[in-house]
């Protein structure tokens, strides 16, 4: 697998963050979309909180070998792996808050799972996040053969203003990682994010990304398929509301041929909430036999709400299968009416068509529980 | 206070054409009258002028049911009031279970007056009537469904809203031999039992469907108005002729 590591981590935080100043920030973007100017925020100015990981780690896991733990704490037994996933996967130098992520971070959060681990039980992160600025990673890697899914939730202090989080997974042959992770931040809280990940051969990974919370989160999340058979589906939702502004990116990058990739994104946005969705896929030369989908639905729920929605192909081999869909409009008066003629009153027959519209996403993710709690999430957000 | 479904001299506009030009028709509880008319009479405009399609705007007349006024009412008071239309194409509501609307739409129209165990038996019940397999509750709403699937479901709908009065739209089109008969035989069911006392203006262009349901009234419908009424035998009538023949006597103010 030396493609899944590449070049050697970065060593030198200083150096980061210099790199961190000298980018650009994102935005702003045009149209209607958001007027927070990033320009003003001036990263020397940002006092560092803290970010401390807490693991829910099942006995069936442990008695597996599955480690979960600070990164800090795994550094010896772990040198190997870490130093080759770890800021290999991310491309950290490419962005502003991702590069001050890896200037900034204390330590982090490390999953590893050995070869031929199968772990039923959901291994869940749960990460405390102090203001005013957090700086939360996570690297995941899982050898061959093994299994298992992770939920990553936060906690954050009432003085947290700005998150820089970048999550790292690698996943080898014939291994299979779903990535649960929900943002629900406090609604003071700029929140920039990027998740990686790289699949190998007959390997999968499958994201599940929800975006609740926050003034603004931009981020992007990428899965590379780096060697034949290896699959992905990158399902997301958001929903802002008054004063909520999303930026999301997703890529399926094919740089391997027979692999496979399907991308669902749901977008709501109601009562003011501004969104933009790039969704790509990206089909590298020579790499014949990819089958890869792209679906992004968005649904406006008010006037003065406002989605950018925009699905892109790149296809550089031929004999592919490579198919995107998108749609965006109001809820449908058909629907409407349909609903209303069974006695269902408007506002409840409006909730009832927007939460049906996010639950091809919704289910998607692990554990009912976890299913039942985003369906409120989602509910509380219409008034 | 009138009870009935009451229509006097109701006009209805679609876009600024006048669709319906006057329609009266009273239909009272526990009887079964059949509207039936060539494609364009109108037929399928008076059934969403009276559900409350927002896009039929009415010029005027009334329609009253159990003397209450239906056309200052949203379709949810409507359906509150006991009017039920079964669509000839239904909407799908992707990612709301079967199960989860006819929840729903029962407490909607009725409060909580069923136990969770009383609503499920209700449910399971008109499935084997219908010949529908239980997984068809965990599926969303019309989603992918098949014509027969669709309309099944609007009987599913009817059996658990068990309403006042019923207004089924062509029903039994783009129905095969089995769907429709699985429906007929539904529909025969439920009149004989727990919708004995519902008033039903079955649409219909072809009279197929009365074949289960035998109407106590059959009207035809032309041009926006309704141009005769009579027995069973003129839906009779209409299989053995079809229309043309109304046509010309209605032309030649025979009828």
């Amino acid at each position: 697998m030396a493609q899944l590591s590449v070049a050697a981590p970065p060593n030198e935080r200083e150096e980061a963050f210099v790199l961190a100043r000298s980018l650009p920030p994102p935005g702003p973007m045009p149209g209607r979309f958001w007027k927070i100017d990033l320009a003003k925020l001036a990263l020397e100015e940002l006092t560092p909180g803290s970010a401390t990981p807490q693991f829910e780690l099942s006995e069936e896991a442990k008695r597996k070998g599955v480690v979960a733990c600070d990164l800090a704490s795994a550094r010896a037994a772990h040198a190997a792996i870490i130093s080759a996933t770890e800021g290999n996967v991310a491309d950290w130098r490419s962005g502003r808050f991702t590069a001050l992520n890896v200037a900034r971070r204390e330590n982090g959060a490390f999953i590893f799972l050995p070869k031929g681990a199968v772990v039923d039980e959901p291994i869940v992160v749960s990460y405390d996040l102090e203001g005013p600025a957090a700086f939360p990673y996570v690297l995941v890697a899982a050898s061959e053969g093994a299994r298992a899914t992770i939920i990553t939730r936060f906690r954050c202090g009432s003085n947290l203003e700005l998150v820089s989080e970048i999550v790292e997974i690698v996943a080898l042959e014939h291994a299979a990682v779903t990535y649960a992770t929900v943002q629900d931040f406090g609604p003071r809280v700029r929140a920039f994010w990027s998740r990686r990940g790289n699949i190998g051969r007959d390997a999968e990974l499958h994201w599940a990304l929800a975006e609740l919370g926050a003034e603004l989160s931009i981020g992007d999340v990428k899965s590379t398929t780096l060697e034949s058979g290896a699959r992905t589906t990158i399902s997301g939702f958001f929903f802002p509301n008054k004063g909520q502004h999303v930026d999301v990116q997703s890529e399926a990058d094919h740089p391997a041929g027979q692999t496979q990739s399907e991308t669902l994104f749901k977008s709501a946005a109601i009562d003011g909430g501004q969104a933009r969705y790039i969704g790509n896929i990206r089909i590298r030369p020579a790499a014949h036999g990819v089958d890869a989908t792209l679906r992004d639905d968005a649904l406006l729920l008010s006037k003065d709400s406002h989605i950018d929605s925009i699905p892109a192909l790149e296809i550089g081999a031929n004999d592919v299968k490579a198919y995107h869909g998108a749609t965006i409009g109001a809820i449908d008066d058909e629907v409407l009416f349909y609903a209303m003629s069974r006695g269902i009153e408007r506002h409840e027959a409006e909730r009832m068509i927007a939460l049906g519209f996010f639950e091809p996403a919704l289910v998607r993710f692990p554990t009912e529980a976890l299913r039942d709690e985003l369906r409120r999430a989602l509910a509380g957000k219409i008034v | 206070m009138a009870s009935g479904l009451n229509v006097t001299d109701l006009r209805v506009t679609v876009d600024s054409t006048e669709i319906l030009k006057g329609i009266d028709l009273s239909v009272e509880r526990g009887r079964v009258h059949a509207l039936m008319g060539p494609n364009g009479s109108g037929k399928s405009t008076l059934a969403f002028a009276l559900a409350g399609h927002p896009s039929y705007q009415i010029a005027g007349g009334n329609a009253k049911l159990d003397g209450e006024d239906l056309l200052e009412l949203s379709p949810d008071k409507r359906a509150k009031l006991g009017l039920f239309l079964s669509f000839q194409y239904p909407a799908a509501i992707p990612g709301v279970s079967v199960a989860n609307f006819l929840r729903s739409a029962r407490t909607a129209v009725r409060g909580s007056d069923l136990t969770p165990a009383q609503f499920r038996a209700l449910v399971f019940e008109q499935l084997d009537h219908l010949g529908i397999d239980t997984s068809f509750l965990g599926r969303y709403v019309n989603d992918g469904f098949s014509g027969g699937e669709k309309k099944r479901l609007e009987m599913l709908q009817l059996a658990v809203l068990a309403p006042k009065y019923a207004i089924l739209d062509e029903t039994d089109s783009g129905l095969d031999v089995d769907a429709l008969r699985d429906v007929g035989e539904s529909l025969t069911t439920l009149r004989s039992g727990s919708l004995s006392d519902t008033g039903f203006l079955i649409i219909t262009h072809y009279p197929r469907i009365l074949q289960y349901v035998e109407p106590d009234v059959v009207h035809i419908m032309m041009d926006g108005r309704i141009v005769k009424t009579g027995g069973a035998d003129l839906a009779h009538r209409i299989e053995a002729e079809g229309y043309d023949n109304i046509r010309d006597e209605v032309a030649s103010g025979a009828a």
